[in-house]
C-alpha cells in the first residue's frame, strides 16, 4: 500500500509537468490549429535562461523564474504567432507540422548560439551543457521529508504540486468567468464566427499563444532539476505529454490536464510492477510511448479519417502540359553533370559529401510518396530505414549476396510500413504523424534492441556493393549508381502519379467516401502507398548503409525521422527530384557553412528549422517556390491586363436604381462592381449592390450563382480582387471581417450561426455582455431561458437559428446579412426566422437577405436582386418582379442567347444585358 | 512515358558503362601506394585532428577533450616535437553526436586536411570507422565503442572497453571496490543498468566481474527506463533494498549515466541505505559546484579508468601543468581532458617509437609491438589493447565536498568473458 501511496504521489510530480505542457498545447492548438511539436523547445529555451539568470548571473530565484515565466516566455510566443503561426494557421497541415518540428530544432540553437555569442561579448555567461542537478525554484539540494515508510516528498516537488494547482485554479478562472476566456473558447469552437462577431481571432491567437507559451516555460522552470539542460529530453517529455492533449482531444484544456497528472501516475506504476515485462528489453523505457500510441487510437475515433486532405490543397501543376524536354530536361541535365563532375572536377572530399547526399536522397525520396502524395505525414520513416538496413546486414554477415540482402530488407521495410500504416486507416493529420512518431519510438526502445537484430553497439557491415564490373568501393562510381538510381526512382514515381494507382490515392487522400464509392479500396490504397514508401526508405536505407559500409541501431533515430522530414518538405514534396534536392542541400550545406560562414555549429541548425519557417509563405517549398513565384507574378500581371481591358468602357449603369423607394436615405452597405474569386476561379463578375437602412434586399440566385460569395465579400472575409465595399457611404473594400462588423455589418452564416461547444447563456453572452440585455431576450424567447446552460450544439436546428437571431433584435445592427436563414428548417421555424428579420427591418436595421425559397422571401422583400453566373442579372422593387423573369434568373437563362449561362468574358453583352434588362 | 523511361535507359546504361571503365582503372585509391600513406607527414611536422562532440542534442558536451590534446601536443612541441617533427594539430571537428556528421567529419580530415591521425575521437557515435580503417588512419580515442576494438589501425587510449564473448573482461572495479570494503567475501551487490540493449550488456559482463572477485550478487537488472531518467525511483529502490535475502546488499553498482545515477542514489539513501555505492561516471569535478548533485554524491565510489587528479604521481602533475598551460591557471581538470590528453600522449609514444621514417605502414609497425608503463592510463600494450582494456583503474571517493583516492590507480589482471 505505502508502495502504491509513494508511486501516486510522486508520479504526480511528472504528472504536473505533463499538465502544464498539455494544456499549453491544447491552448495553442485551439487558437490556431497548430500541434506545436516546438512546445518542449520553448520549455527548453525557459530552463536554459533560468538557468543563466539564477546560476549565471546570480539572480534570486523568484524574479528569474517570474521575469521568464510572466514576461519572455509569453513574449517569444507572441513574436513566434506574429511571425509564423498566424500565417500557417492558412497553410496546409503538412506545413503545419513541419514548420514547427523545424523550430523544434531551431529554438534550442537559438538558444545555445545567444549564449555562445554573449560569452564570445565578454559577458560572464554559464556554459550551457548539459549539467545535472541543477537548481530549481526551491532550496537546493531539495529538503525531502518521509512522510511515511518508502513515501517521501522533496520541497522541488512540493513546489511543482502547488504551482501546478494554482495554474490550474487560475486556468479554470480566466476560461470559465472572464470575457477574455469566453471568447478564447468562442474562438476555438468556431474562428471564423468569432470574428464576424467583432473579435479579432488573430488577437485572441496571439493570446493563447502567449498563454501557453508562459506554460511552456513554467514547465520548462519547474522541471530543470529533473531534466537538465537536454533538449533532447524536453522534446521527449513533451511528446509524452502531448498523450494527455491526446485524451483531451485537442480541445479540453481540463480532460488534458486531468490527462496529464494520471499519466503520470500510469506511468510510474507502470514502471514499478512491470516486472513481468523484464525480459523484453526496452519495455519500461518504451512505456510512455505505448500509452501514447494506445491513447491515440483510442482517442481519436472522431478525427477526421482521410489524410489531411481538406487542409492540404494540392496546388496546380504549373508545368502539367509542358513538354517532356521542359519537364524533365533540366533535371536530366543536372544529373548528367553531376555524374560527370564526378570523374572531372570534384576532389574525393567532394565525391564522398556528393554521394553521401545522394545516398540520403534514396531516403527523402520516400517523402515524396506518403507525404506529398498521399497527404500522411510519416515520422517513422527513420524505422524503415534501419530496420531494412540491420536485416541487410544480418544477413549480409550470414554471406548473402548484396542484392539478395538489400531485397530482403526492402522487403522487410515495407512490411514494418505496411504496420505503421493499420493506425492510418484510422487516423488523420497530427494523430496520425503522433502515432507513426510513437512507432518509431517503440521501434527505437524495443525492436532495435533485440541483440540477435543489432549485434549490441557495433551493428553490422554493409560492405558497397560489386556488380560485374562495377565495383562501387569507389565513392565516385557509389555516385554515379546512385544517380542512376535516382533516376529511375524519380523517373517510377512521376508514373506513378499519372497511373491509374496514382489516381486512386489521390482520390482517397481528397475524398476517401467518394473515392470508396468509385469501388477504390481506402485501406489497400492506404497500406500499398505506406508499404511502397516504407520500402523505398528501406533501399535508401541499405544503400546508406552501404555508402557507410556499416550500420548500427543508434545512427537514425525517431528524432532524425523528424528532422529528415523538415528538410524534406522545407525543399518541396511536390515533385519527387525536390527530395534530391533536399538531400544534396542536407550533405553540403552544413559543410559550406563551417568552411565559409561561422564554425558555430549552431547557426546551420538554426536555418535548416527556420526553412520550416518559410514555409508559412510558400507551402510548396523552397524548389518550387522559384516556379510558382514566377508564375504567380506573370498570372498577375495578366490579370491585370484583362482587368484594365475589362474596365475600359466605362461600366454602363444597369440597374432601375430609381426603383428604390427611398433613394433619400444613404445606403448602409453599397457593393460596387464587385469582381472576386477563389484562388483564381472568379465567381463574381462585376456585382452591383446597395442596401438602406431599413429595408430587406432579397438576393435571389440557382445554386452557383455566387449567392454566398457575396455575402463573404460583403461581411468583409472575402477580399474583392476588383470593385470596393462601401459601408454607410465610407470605403471598407480592404477590412477584414472583424473591422466590418464593429461598424455594425453582421453575418449570419449558412448554416447556424453558433458557438455549439459553448452554453446558450454563453452565446448570449458574447453579442450582449449586460445581464439585462440577456434578461429581456430570455422573456421573449421562453425556450431558451429554460434551458440556459445547454451546449448549444444539443438544440434543434431552429433553436439554434433563433439563438443566432434573438441576441441581434436587443441590439440591431446597422446590417445583417443573412446567408439563407431559412436553411433546412421547418416551415413553422421559418415563419418565426422571417418574422424577426421583419421586426430588426422595423428597428432601422438594413439587411441583405439571400434566399432559396424565393416565393416565401418575396412576401418580405423591400428589393428584389436575381443573381446568376456571377451577376446581378436585374434588381428591382418588389413589385415589378414578374414570375417569368424568376423563373429565368433561377434557370441561368437570364442572359441573351448569345453569351449562354457562363457568359462573362465580354463586357459589351454584359451591357447590353442591362440594356434589355432597362 | 514511354520515352522518358527509354531516355533514362539510356543514359544509366552509359553512364554504368562509364563508372564501369573508370572504376576499373581507379579502384585502389590514389593515397594508397604500396600501402604505405606519409599523408600529412613533411619533413618538420605531422598533421593531426580530432573529431569530438562538442555539441549535442542532449546538451551534453565533451569539448575539454580538444583542449586535453591540445595541452599534450603543446607540450610535445615545447620539447621540440617528435623526432623533430612538430604536431600540427588542427583541433577537433564537431560532430554533433551525429552519425552522418562523424562520418563527414573523418572524411574531410582525411581528404581535406590530410591528417596522418585522427587524435581524439571522442563521441557516442563513430560511423567514420570503417572508412578510416580503410584508409588505414590511425586513430586515437577512447576506447568505449566497438570500433575501438579488433582494427589494428585504432587505439583506445586505455585498450578496447568492450568486451566480446571469449574475450576478456578487466577486473578493475570489482576489484578495487573489494579493497575499498575490506574484501569481498561475505559481500554482496547489486548491479542496476538502464533498460536498454547496452544495459543488459553491462549487466552481463558485470554480473561475471564482480562475481569473479568473490561477490555475491543479489541483484542485477537492466530495468530503469533509458530514455529519460525517472523521477520516482521507489520502485527500484524497494526491490535492491530486499534483493539480499530481505536485506540490503552491502553495496549498490550502478552502470548509468549521471543523471540516473544522481536519481538512484538519493533515493536510496533516503530509503536509508547505509551500504557502498559504486558507479564508472562520475567522476567529473564539475558535479561538486552543485550542491544537489555533490550531496547525491557523497560516499559515493567512482571509478576511475586513469590516474585520478588527486594522485600525486609526477604524470598527474605533469598532466595538471600542461592543462593549465593551454587553458589558463584556473582551468578545472575534468575526465575530457584527460581522454583528450591520454588519446594524443599514446600517438605521441607510438609515433616516437616509430622513429623518423614516418608512414602509416612503420607506425602501424610499432604499434604491434608497443608498450610501456608510467603513464596515466597505466601498462599500455598493444596488440593486446585492440582486444582487450589494460584493465587499470582506481577508485575515488567524494567526502566533504572534494574527492579523495579511496583505492590508489593500480592494474588488475583480465578474466576471460564467458
Amino acid at each position: 500500500m505505502g508502495d502504491l501511496l509513494g508511486f501516486v504521489l510522486s508520479g504526480l510530480v511528472s504528472g504536473a509537468l505533463y499538465a502544464l505542457l498539455a494544456t499549453g498545447l491544447v491552448l495553442s492548438y485551439s487558437a490556431s490549429g497548430l500541434f506545436n511539436f516546438a512546445h518542449g523547445a520553448t520549455a527548453y529555451l525557459c530552463a536554459l535562461g533560468y538557468y543563466e539568470l539564477h546560476s549565471g548571473f546570480g539572480w534570486p530565484a523568484v524574479p528569474a523564474a517570474l521575469l521568464l515565466v510572466v514576461v519572455v516566455a509569453p513574449a517569444t510566443g507572441w513574436a513566434l504567432d506574429r511571425a509564423m503561426f498566424r500565417k500557417l494557421a492558412k497553410a496546409g497541415e503538412t506545413a503545419q507540422i513541419v514548420a514547427t518540428i523545424g523550430l523544434l530544432v531551431a529554438l534550442p540553437a537559438a538558444g545555445l548560439w545567444a549564449v555562445e555569442l554573449l560569452r564570445d561579448a565578454g559577458v560572464s555567461v554559464q556554459p550551457a551543457e548539459n549539467q545535472f542537478g541543477l537548481p530549481g525554484v526551491g532550496p537546493s539540494p531539495a529538503r525531502s521529508w518521509q512522510l511515511m515508510d518508502g513515501v517521501g516528498v522533496d520541497s522541488d516537488q512540493l513546489i511543482t504540486w502547488i504551482t501546478t494547482a494554482v495554474v490550474a485554479l487560475g486556468l479554470w478562472v480566466l476560461l470559465r468567468h472572464t470575457t477574455l476566456g469566453l471568447r478564447l473558447r468562442a474562438a476555438v469552437d468556431n474562428r471564423s464566427l468569432t470574428e464576424l462577431r467583432g473579435i479579432s481571432a488573430d488577437r485572441l491567437s496571439s493570446i493563447a499563444w502567449m498563454l501557453s507559451s508562459a506554460l511552456a516555460g513554467l514547465a520548462g522552470v519547474l522541471a530543470t532539476p529533473l531534466l537538465g539542460l537536454s533538449a533532447h529530453d524536453y522534446t521527449l517529455f513533451l511528446f509524452v505529454s502531448a498523450t494527455a492533449a491526446v485524451l483531451g482531444r485537442f480541445a479540453s484544456v481540463p480532460l488534458a490536464f486531468a490527462g496529464g497528472l494520471a499519466l503520470g501516475v500510469l506511468q510510474n506504476l507502470a514502471a514499478g510492477y512491470a516486472s513481468f515485462a523484464d525480459r523484453i528489453t526496452g519495455f519500461r523505457t518504451a512505456v510512455p510511448f505505448f500509452l501514447l500510441f494506445a491513447g491515440l487510437l483510442l482517442m481519436a475515433r472522431r478525427q477526421r479519417a482521410a489524410g489531411t486532405a481538406a487542409a492540404d490543397v494540392t496546388t496546380p501543376d504549373y508545368l502539367a502540359g509542358a513538354s517532356w524536354a521542359r519537364r524533365w530536361g533540366p533535371w536530366a541535365a543536372a544529373a548528367a553533370l553531376l555524374a560527370l563532375a564526378f570523374y572531372t572536377v570534384t576532389t574525393p572530399f567532394w565525391s564522398g559529401l556528393l554521394t553521401q547526399g545522394l545516398a540520403i536522397s534514396l531516403v527523402f525520396v520516400s517523402f515524396t510518396l506518403v507525404t506529398g502524395l498521399g497527404a500522411m505525414v510519416s515520422l517513422a520513416q527513420a524505422t524503415f530505414v534501419t530496420g531494412a538496413a540491420l536485416v541487410a546486414g544480418l544477413l549480409m554477415s550470414h554471406g548473402w549476396p548484396f542484392v539478395a540482402a538489400a531485397a530482403v530488407g526492402t522487403c522487410v521495410a515495407a512490411v514494418l510500413g505496411a504496420l505503421v500504416a493499420l493506425p492510418a486507416l484510422r487516423l488523420g493529420g497530427r494523430s496520425l504523424a503522433l502515432a507513426t512518431l510513437a512507432l518509431a519510438f517503440l521501434a527505437d526502445q524495443v525492436l532495435f534492441q533485440l541483440g540477435r537484430l543489432r549485434n549490441g553497439d557495433a551493428g553490422w557491415s554493409v560492405p558497397r556493393p560489386v556488380l560485374g564490373p562495377v565495383d562501387l568501393a569507389d565513392d565516385r562510381a557509389m555516385g554515379v549508381a546512385l544517380i542512376v538510381l535516382l533516376s529511375a526512382v524519380v523517373a517510377a514515381l512521376s508514373a506513378l502519379r499519372g497511373s491509374a494507382t496514382g489516381r486512386a490515392i489521390l482520390a482517397v487522400r481528397s475524398a476517401p467516401a467518394a473515392a470508396m464509392a468509385s469501388g477504390i479500396s481506402v485501406v489497400r490504397t492506404k497500406l500499398v502507398l505506406f508499404a511502397l514508401s516504407a520500402g523505398l526508405a528501406g533501399f535508401g536505407g541499405v544503400m546508406y548503409a552501404s555508402y557507410n559500409t556499416r550500420i548500427t541501431a543508434t545512427d537514425f533515430t525517431a528524432l532524425t525521422g523528424l528532422v529528415w522530414l523538415a528538410v524534406v518538405v522545407a525543399a518541396g514534396l511536390r515533385r519527387p527530384q525536390f527530395a534530391v534536392v533536399a538531400g544534396l542541400v542536407f550533405a553540403i550545406v552544413p559543410h559550406l557553412f563551417q568552411t565559409y560562414v561561422t564554425d558555430s555549429a549552431h547557426l546551420p541548425v538554426i536555418l535548416f528549422g527556420l526553412a520550416g519557417l518559410a514555409l508559412a509563405n510558400d507551402p510548396d517549398g523552397y524548389c518550387a517556390a522559384v516556379s510558382v513565384r514566377l508564375r504567380r507574378r506573370r498570372a498577375e500581371g495578366a490579370a491585370r491586363i484583362e482587368r484594365t481591358t475589362a474596365d475600359l468602357p466605362s461600366p454602363t449603369p444597369r440597374r432601375p436604381l430609381a426603383a428604390a423607394p427611398a433613394t433619400s436615405r444613404p445606403p448602409a452597405l453599397e457593393l460596387r462592381g464587385v469582381h472576386a474569386g477563389y484562388d483564381g476561379a472568379s465567381v463574381l463578375h462585376g456585382v452591383d449592390l446597395t442596401v438602406r437602412p431599413g429595408e430587406i434586399l432579397a438576393l435571389l440566385g440557382p445554386n452557383g450563382a455566387g449567392k454566398s460569395t457575396v455575402c463573404r465579400v460583403a461581411a468583409g472575409i472575402l477580399q474583392p480582387a476588383h470593385g470596393t465595399v462601401l459601408t454607410h457611404g465610407r470605403d471598407g473594400t480592404r477590412e477584414g471581417p472583424v473591422r466590418r462588423s464593429r461598424d455594425g455589418v453582421l453575418l449570419a452564416p449558412e448554416g447556424r450561426g453558433i458557438f455549439p461547444a459553448l452554453t446558450i447563456e454563453e452565446n448570449l453572452t458574447l453579442y450582449l455582455p449586460g445581464r439585462t440585455a440577456r434578461g429581456q431576450v430570455y422573456e421573449r424567447f421562453p425556450q431558451l431561458a429554460a434551458r440556459r446552460g445547454v451546449l448549444a450544439g444539443s438544440l434543434s436546428g431552429g433553436e439554434q437559428q433563433m439563438l443566432a437571431l434573438a441576441p441581434l433584435l436587443q441590439r440591431p445592427p446597422k446590417v445583417l446579412i443573412a446567408d439563407e436563414p431559412s436553411l433546412g428548417l421547418a416551415p413553422r421555424v421559418v415563419d418565426e426566422v422571417f418574422a424577426v428579420l421583419t421586426e430588426l427591418r422595423a428597428a432601422g436595421t438594413a439587411l441583405l437577405l439571400v434566399e432559396e425559397k424565393a416565393a416565401e422571401v418575396l412576401g418580405l422583400a423591400d428589393t428584389v436582386a436575381y443573381l446568376s453566373s456571377g451577376r446581378v442579372s436585374w434588381c428591382g422593387p418588389r413589385a415589378e418582379v414578374e414570375t417569368d423573369r424568376l423563373t429565368e434568373a433561377y434557370l441561368g437563362i437570364a442572359a441573351p442567347a448569345g453569351t449562354g449561362p457562363g457568359g462573362r468574358t465580354d463586357v459589351d453583352v454584359d451591357g447590353e444585358v442591362a440594356g434589355r434588362d432597362r | 512515358m514511354s520515352r522518358p523511361i527509354r531516355f533514362l535507359a539510356a543514359a544509366a546504361a552509359s553512364l554504368l558503362l562509364a563508372t564501369a571503365c573508370n572504376s576499373a582503372s581507379t579502384s585502389a585509391s590514389p593515397q594508397d601506394k604500396a600501402g604505405a600513406s606519409a599523408r600529412g607527414v613533411t619533413a618538420d611536422s605531422i598533421t593531426v585532428g580530432g573529431i569530438v562532440s562538442k555539441t549535442s542534442s542532449s546538451g551534453y558536451s565533451k569539448a575539454d577533450t580538444d583542449l586535453g590534446a591540445k595541452a599534450r601536443f603543446q607540450r610535445a612541441n615545447d620539447e621540440g616535437g617528435v623526432n623533430g617533427r612538430k604536431i600540427d594539430y588542427l583541433g577537433a571537428e564537431d560532430d554533433g553526436q551525429d552519425p552522418s556528421r562523424n562520418l563527414a567529419a573523418a572524411r574531410k580530415l582525411v581528404q581535406q586536411d590530410k591528417v596522418f591521425s585522427v587524435v581524439p575521437m571522442s563521441s557516442v557515435t563513430f560511423s567514420g570507422a570503417d572508412f578510416l580503417q580503410q584508409q588505414k588512419v590511425p586513430v586515437f580515442g577512447w576506447g568505449t565503442l566497438p570500433a575501438f576494438c579488433g582494427p589494428a589501425t585504432t587505439y583506445g587510449f586505455n585498450g578496447c572497453l568492450v568486451p566480446s564473448p571469449g574475450g576478456t573482461i578487466t577486473q578493475s572495479w570489482p576489484e578495487s571496490l573489494a579493497q575499498a570494503l575490506g574484501g569481498a567475501k561475505d559481500r554482496s551487490v547489486a548491479l542496476i543498468a538502464a533498460d536498454s540493449d547496452a544495459g543488459k550488456f553491462g549487466i552481463r559482463t558485470y554480473t561475471q566481474g564482480f562475481t569473479a572477485a568473490g561477490f555475491k550478487v543479489t541483484y542485477a537488472k537492466a530495468s530503469v527506463p533509458a530514455a529519460a531518467a525517472p523521477s520516482d525511483w521507489s520502485a527500484y529502490t524497494g526491490e535492491i533494498l530486499k534483493s539480499n535475502g530481505g536485506k540490503a546488499p552491502n553495496a549498490v553498482v550502478s552502470v548509468m549515466q549521471t543523471p540516473q545515477n544522481i536519481g538512484l542514489f538519493t533515493a536510496l539513501k533516503r530509503a536509508g541505505f547505509h551500504g557502498a555505492l559504486s558507479d564508472p561516471t562520475d567522476y567529473d569535478p564539475g558535479l561538486l559546484a552543485k550542491a544537489t548533485t555533490a550531496q547525491a554524491l557523497d560516499g559515493v565510489y567512482v571509478l576511475v579508468q586513469f590516474e585520478p587528479f588527486e594522485s600525486t604521481s609526477p604524470a598527474i602533475a605533469q598532466f595538471l601543468k600542461d592543462v593549465r598551460k593551454v587553458g589558463g591557471a584556473d582551468v578545472r581538470p575534468n575526465l575530457h581532458m584527460m581522454t583528450g590528453y591520454l588519446s594524443a600522449d599514446l600517438f605521441l609514444a607510438i609515433a616516437k617509437k616509430t622513429g623518423r621514417d614516418l608512414t602509416t605502414a612503420t607506425f602501424q609497425k610499432a604499434a604491434d609491438s608497443f608498450s610501456d608503463t608510467g603513464s596515466p592510463a597505466g601498462e599500455r600494450s598493444f596488440p593486446k589493447g585492440h582486444t582487450q582494456g589494460f584493465g587499470c583503474g582506481s577508485l575515488v571517493r567524494l567526502k566533504g565536498g572534494t574527492y579523495e583516492v579511496a583505492v590508489p590507480f593500480k592494474c588488475y589482471p583480465a578474466i576471460p568473458f564467458t
